[in-house]
């Protein structure tokens, strides 16, 4: 029961996502920035495992299966490679008359895995930098946008609501396709619902602009629902972001992430560059145990 | 000179050729993360014209309801692979003008995106989708193209199979390629044609029968309400 509870709460609690929004948003930039031009195989291998392993603490079992699907992509990512890229030393066949090498197909592991990184860094994103975060963060900086951004998250599940309440209220009066419809009938029949959808979304815009205009939309510079101060340790991890990030770009400017597959595969010795951006992709992941292992020596104290 | 104006210069005169310069001289494979940037400075313009604006709250809500209604309109037609939302976005563009349709088009992409999941692609998707508003803003201002039915069919059909799904494609070159040249490039566009013809033939199918009654719907209000009148100049 105990070790049952304390997988529950190592999934719930994720230090990194309690951070001030500014550490995580350019922390990503950082992570994502990098993996995309990175395509040394160990620095690939450790994007892949940090970014595995905080997608996982992230999003618990149903990570498994988001994981399960990037790897048919992965696969098909890398085989096709060498159909476009023919150079190599290493030939293994011939299809259509031209060469399949050994080296572009590595070629195309190393960039299908750059791909799946990307992915793993980007789901990770989604689930820390959520929208609330993104507004306020841009909320001085563009705050039209921003605005507009704010209502269209509240719109799209209100009319999503709506569009079903329109359907429900077309059955009930013996209108609109079932499911045994042809397409042809479920086609006209969405035009309608989404016709009517439109004429009530526009008619409600009018009166929810009026009402800002009342309010005092426009009327002076827009304060913004700030939640988040940068505290010490948002400070710390924005310095330890900035420092193991400058250390890795030095590193790759010291030709330390080279590598060149074709027409021979060429690898620049691991070194301490990839010791500097493992850790900086275990940033979260490092919060995130500790802050899980203080709670539950904390608990287990009680 | 307006301050948009001299940003939009600065964009491209100084920006694009600094980050293509800079983009030649990173190691590796950088096409990604130079085209990226590329995409977002060349949106950039859009934004800052819009801000400096200072759009009124009945056109941001308008704005948004357009952009909600691409999104959604999912759920009201049950059929796989059918999408509604270049439809719409063009609607926006027709009715409200290019910088409007832009706005529509970026800002549905986007929002979309974080609803489903934000990739490596979105910032192409926002292009994209807001050039396809953008041009249909531009087409039918003024009368340059009468927003008759079978019009706005054409055009639908041409923009997604011949504009929007081109630049949609071109993400593919820019993220899966190992070697950028002209016969692969040409490749993936036409691997992405199949997609591209089943998008297209949706938007014109949705154009056809819904473009007029909702292209109504949007002037009666525009009309009754007297609005986006000034953003509408190009």
């Amino acid at each position: 029961m105990g070790t049952l509870l304390f997988l529950e709460t190592f999934m719930k609690y994720d230090a990194f996502s309690k951070c001030h929004p500014l550490v995580n948003f350019l922390f990503f930039v950082g992570a994502i920035g990098m993996s995309v031009v990175i395509q040394h195989p160990a620095y690939l291998l450790a994007g892949a495992v940090t970014g595995g392993i905080y997608y996982l603490l992230l999003n618990g079992k149903k990570g498994w299966k988001i994981i399960a699907g990037l790897l048919p992509m992965f696969v098909i990512l890398t085989v096709i490679n060498p159909l476009f890229n023919t150079l190599g030393e290493t030939r293994l066949f011939d299809l259509f008359g031209r060469p399949y090498t050994l080296e572009a197909l590595l070629y195309g592991a190393a960039l299908a895995s750059m791909f799946v990184i990307m992915m793993l860094w980007f789901g990770c994103y989604n689930k820390v930098l959520t929208s609330d975060k993104f507004t306020s963060l841009f909320g001085n900086v563009i705050p039209s946008v921003s605005l507009l951004l704010v209502m269209v998250f509240r719109m799209v599940p209100n009319f999503i609501r709506k569009t079903r309440q329109i359907i429900g209220a077309r059955k009930s009066v013996g209108k609109g396709a079932g499911e045994a419809a042809t397409r042809r009938e479920k086609l006209s029949d969405g035009m309608t619902v989404v016709g009517a959808l439109t004429g009530w979304a526009l008619e409600g815009s009018i009166v929810t602009g009026d009402s800002m205009r009342a309010r005092g939309y426009g009327a002076a510079k827009r304060s913004s629902f700030m939640i988040y101060r940068m505290t010490l340790t948002d400070w710390t991890l924005l310095a330890v972001i900035a420092v193991l990030f400058a250390l890795t770009v030095t590193a790759a400017g010291f030709g330390q992430m080279t590598a060149v597959f074709v027409p021979d595969v060429e690898l620049a010795p691991a070194s301490w560059g990839l010791a500097a951006y493992t850790c900086y992709l275990l940033i979260p992941t490092v919060l995130h145990i500790k802050e899980n292992v203080q709670w539950h020596i904390s608990r287990s104290k009680i | 000179m307006k301050k948009s104006h001299i940003a939009t210069l600065l964009v491209f005169l100084l920006l694009i050729p600094a980050t293509l310069f800079l983009g030649t001289k990173l190691p590796g494979r950088s096409y990604y993360i130079t085209g990226t940037l590329m995409i977002l400075e060349l949106m950039l313009p859009f934004f800052m014209v819009f801000e400096g604006r200072k759009p009124q709250a009945r056109e941001l809500v308008v704005i948004a309801v357009m952009c909600a209604i691409a999104i959604a309109a999912r759920v009201a037609i049950p059929i796989p692979n059918f999408k509604a939302i270049f439809a719409v976005i063009i609607i926006a563009g027709i009715a409200f003008g290019p910088e409007s349709g832009f706005m529509v088009g970026a800002i549905s992409a986007f929002a979309s995106d974080f609803f489903y999941q934000l990739g490596p692609y979105t910032p192409w998707q926002m292009m994209a989708y807001g050039a396809g508003g953008m041009l249909a803003g531009f087409l039918f201002a003024k009368g340059r193209l009468p927003k008759t039915p079978w019009d706005m069919t054409l055009f639908g059909f041409f923009a997604v199979i011949l504009w929007i799904g081109p630049l949609l494609d071109s993400s593919h070159i820019f993220l899966m390629l190992t070697t950028i040249n002209w016969n692969a490039a040409m490749a993936s566009l036409i691997a992405g044609f199949p997609m591209n013809l089943t998008q297209a033939i949706s938007t014109a199918v949705v154009l056809l029968f819904l473009g007029k009654p909702l292209l109504d719907k949007l002037d009666r209000v525009k009309v009754k309400y007297g609005m986006l009148e000034k953003g509408d100049s190009l």
